[in-house]
């Protein structure tokens, strides 16, 4: 079989059943006795397995065929789970990892069978059990998702009670099951087992019923066509089919299909689906044997109802529990969404354009064009959302891989440490999230090897041994924040300070002018490593400041705030996204720039008299603070003007914790802004972070807020 | 265009070049690397940006930063007429740039026996330039596209 086509789905897949794996494991660590998490690992073992088995990785097969073999046992209670299992299960994890991100690359699973890993389970099994374990899949195993699909499969194989003869079929489908038959049809059930490593069970059944619909009409589905259609399934579907041909032919037609291991064919009787008739003679009691059984067990066709969807709800219940995160999505190359967010963008303008004229042409009668015009706003409005909406992706495919480094590390350093997670359904849009996964890895490292303690310090200090490292997220206005938070030694300012004088990045004096938290982040400069000795973990001086620069090329920044003793916390603020923004539109001289409406604070009027002076900078006294001022004409190489005003319009912006308040000329109003890189080759500016098309189609400038602190 | 076509057939290899005026010059530019001819528009300026530019311009929904090739190569100051345009340049690593010509002429073909390679002004503008174009009794200086990349970033 050519399998290419599918290698993109099954990366994907594998790498699903990679993370669901090690989440699992991480969990079993803690718990070794949850059963959920052991079927769980199960489950996902096995379908790498089946997985790697289509497509011909057959040591990728091997490997995870091992590790399913140890969790059978796991299961079984033969077999307890400890430290040496989890460390062994994380190195075939890790394996798998390695064959997975070969296939990538090359389409195929490389030579590396890790034989080591594969012995290191075997003999794990063979200490542990005493025996050694049979490799061939035990009974039990095959029925891997639940109790009662098995059931069925079972039931199914002693063609005791085959699934055709009690299908839950709706009222319709029962009426015409039932004229078809008192009207003489000839109608037969059909029972199809897809084989288990069948990845396009949609598609087989498919087939399946193009093949049978040869041979007559098909009456009814069950489950339905669509449920079909969507592998709502586990391997089991049926039909009831309205023909006059062998039924023979029919079996092999269908068993010709790829894919499906068996069909069960009978013929259906009335007393099967009929509500009131009670029994009656079966037409063809010699080639129905088990009638009278099924007669017993569907007395009347609403118990059967009752007992089908039941099961069936069983059914789903446990393949919820395979697949726990199965939301229905599409993947969709980014580039096609930034291609609709430009065409989004686009249509903004142009809108924005449409909006200026009818506004200029009101006095001619211009009611209906502004209403439409409105109706058109609202439209735009609501694909922007949509369309922003689809780039937001939760920062949980970023975060799930930390608690198994945290735990490597741990193990690593010697350090017992937990990391708590919480807020991993915090949305961001794509780009930021896929670019914020290296800095928050070196502040968690940083943490885990700086800031935690080693235990005995711990208990000295009064501390509980095990060290506490939280990543939390959450959204705050237009800005997400990230923070990285660990109860261990903080920082030492004193000792920080003295390596940025032996530096020379201050001198002496200076430094004594300067606050804690200013001192706190020298750290982020380059090449300013605190590491009394080098590990392989940190402490090469290349961390924080590319965290820095990785976090403002995103438009974030970066700010710490550590207490001796009490722990450090690392606070990442980013921009929600990256492509549109409230800003406030403001005018110097007939120029138009813009402010990001997030870090404004507030707007104020203040006469001239107003301005004081310290250390000869203009400053505002604002309700109990001073406030810096910052003329934008002067920051924007305006030319002067001959009018000075009495009073002059002040815009405070905020970073962090300090204010500035932006003298600009006049106020135009707030809107949505696009933001539109400058062209590379004027990119690299001081005060301008980007630039926007206004409604009229010309261009306005972004100010850059941080720049002027 | 259909006369050029004929003649590429013909005889060597020959490039298209779009000649423009700067003052009482001609200049050409292949037009390979041309994207697109638009009219004087607003330009929009860009505080703390080298001053040999303009600023930048919206082209359809693109902020594209504009040049002046006249402040670059030591000439007048741009003077902005109904004939000005700006041509938009597609480079390699700079993405979009749109530089001010005084107007925009026609497009030529020039073979690279048309084209003089050997020429020694010590002006500063004849660094933006490679070649010049004999095309019956004119003379077209053609830009180096390369070197006004360079330049671009700079």
């Amino acid at each position: 079989m050519d399998v290419s086509q599918y290698l993109d789905v099954f990366i994907d897949e594998s790498n699903e059943h990679i993370q669901s794996l090690s989440d699992n494991i991480m969990i079993l660590e803690k718990e070794p006795e949850n059963a959920d998490t052991i079927n769980e690992i199960f489950r996902a073992a096995h379908s790498l397995k089946g997985m790697a088995g289509t497509m011909g990785f057959k040591k990728m097969q091997h490997l995870t065929h091992d590790m399913e073999n140890v969790f059978q046992e796991v299961r079984n209670d033969n077999v307890k789970v400890n430290s040496d299992l989890i460390d062994i299960l994380f190195d075939c994890l890790d394996a798998i990892e390695g064959y997975v991100s070969t296939i990538k690359e090359t389409s195929d699973e490389g030579s590396e069978d890790n034989a080591v890993t594969i012995k290191k389970l075997n003999d794990f099994l063979t200490k542990e059990t005493g025996s050694d374990i049979v490799s061939e899949k035990t009974p039990e195993v095959e029925t891997t998702v639940a109790e009662t699909a098995s059931e069925t499969n079972s039931s199914d194989e002693q063609n005791d009670a085959v699934a055709y003869t009690h299908l839950p079929l709706s009222d319709d489908d029962k009426m015409k099951v039932i004229d078809e038959l008192e009207g003489g049809a000839n109608v037969i059930g059909i029972t199809v087992n897809t084989s288990k490593e069948c990845l396009l069970k949609a598609a087989r059944a498919f087939l399946v019923y193009k093949a049978v619909e040869e041979f007559g009409e098909i009456i009814a589905y069950s489950p339905s066509a669509q449920d079909v259609e969507d592998e709502k399934f586990e391997t089991e579907f049926s039909l009831l089919l309205q023909t006059d041909c062998d039924q023979d032919d029919i079996k092999s037609a269908i068993e010709n299909v790829s894919e499906i291991k068996s069909a069960v064919i009978g013929p259906v009787n009335l007393d099967m689906y009929h509500e009131n008739v009670a029994v009656q003679e079966a037409p063809d009691k010699s080639e129905n044997p088990k009638v009278e059984k099924t007669k017993t067990i569907l007395s009347t066709i609403d118990n059967s109802k009752e007992q089908a969807s039941k099961t069936s709800k069983n059914a789903i219940a446990a393949a919820n529990k395979g697949k726990p995160v199965a939301t229905r999505t599409v993947r969709v190359d980014i580039d096609k969404l930034d291609d609709l967010m430009n065409q989004v963008s686009e249509l903004i303008i142009a809108k924005n354009t449409l909006v200026a004229r009818a506004n200029s042409s009101e006095a001619e009668g211009g009611a209906d064009l502004t209403e439409q015009i409105e109706y058109l706003e609202r439209i735009t409005t609501g694909l922007h959302e949509s369309v922003m909406k689809v780039r937001m992706v939760p920062i949980e495919s970023v975060v799930n891989k930390f608690p198994r480094m945290i735990r490597d590390l741990s193990r690593k350093l010697n350090k017992p440490m937990d990391l708590i997670m919480s807020g991993e359904e915090t949305e961001l849009d794509r780009t930021v999230v896929d670019q914020i996964g290296d800095p928050l890895q070196h502040l968690l490292r940083n943490s885990a090897d700086h800031g935690i303690e080693d235990p005995k310090t711990r208990k000295m200090s009064g501390k509980p041994e095990t060290g506490k490292i939280w990543l939390t997220a959450y959204q705050e206005g237009n800005n997400v924040i990230i923070k990285v938070k660990d109860d261990g030694a903080g920082i030492d300012t004193d000792s920080v300070l003295r390596k940025a004088i032996e530096r020379g990045i201050v001198s002496e004096e200076e430094g004594k002018k300067l606050s804690k938290k200013e001192i706190a982040n020298f750290l982020f400069m380059p090449s300013f490593s605190m590491a009394k000795k080098i590990t392989d973990i940190s402490g090469r001086g290349v961390g924080l400041d590319v965290v820095k620069s990785n976090v403002e090329s995103l438009g974030g920044d970066v700010e710490v705030h550590s207490e001796m003793g009490v722990g450090s916390t690392f606070t990442v603020r980013l921009p929600l996204t990256l492509a549109i923004i409230q800003a406030l539109m403001v005018e110097v001289r007939d120029e138009k720039y813009a402010i990001a409406l997030a870090s404004i604070q507030n707007i104020e009027y203040i006469p001239v008299t107003d301005i004081k002076y310290v250390q000869a900078k203009e400053v505002i006294y604002l309700r109990g603070t001073v406030i810096p001022l910052v003329h934008m004409d002067t920051i924007l190489d305006c030319q002067d003007t001959e009018d000075k005003p009495e009073d002059i319009t002040v815009v405070v912006v905020n970073k962090g914790d300090s204010s500035v308040g932006v003298v600009v000329d006049n106020l135009i109003g707030q809107q949505e802004i696009v933001i539109k890189s400058l062209g590379k080759v004027i990119e690299d500016n001081k005060y301008i972070s980007g630039a926007t098309i206004l409604g009229d189609g010309e261009v306005a400038l972004i100010i850059d807020v941080n720049s002027l602190f | 265009m259909s006369k050029s076509a004929e003649l590429d057939a013909t005889a060597e290899v020959k490039k298209q070049y779009i000649v423009v005026t700067l003052g009482d010059e001609f200049y050409g530019l292949d037009i390979s690397f041309v994207d697109n001819i638009v009219r004087m528009q607003k330009i929009t300026r860009v505080p703390k940006a080298p001053t040999h530019y303009k600023g930048v311009i919206n082209l359809r929904g693109e902020v594209v930063p504009v040049m002046s090739i006249r402040k670059k190569m030591g000439l007048q100051e741009d003077v902005i007429t109904n004939a000005t345009r700006i041509i938009i340049l597609k480079l390699q690593d700079q993405g979009f740039v749109g530089i001010l010509v005084d107007s925009v002429n026609e497009v030529f073909s020039l073979g690279e026996s048309e084209i003089e390679r050997n020429f020694n002004t010590k002006d500063s503008k004849s660094n933006f330039i490679n070649g010049i174009g004999k095309n019956e009794a004119r003379l077209i200086s053609l830009f180096d596209i390369d070197k006004i990349a360079t330049e671009a970033s700079k």
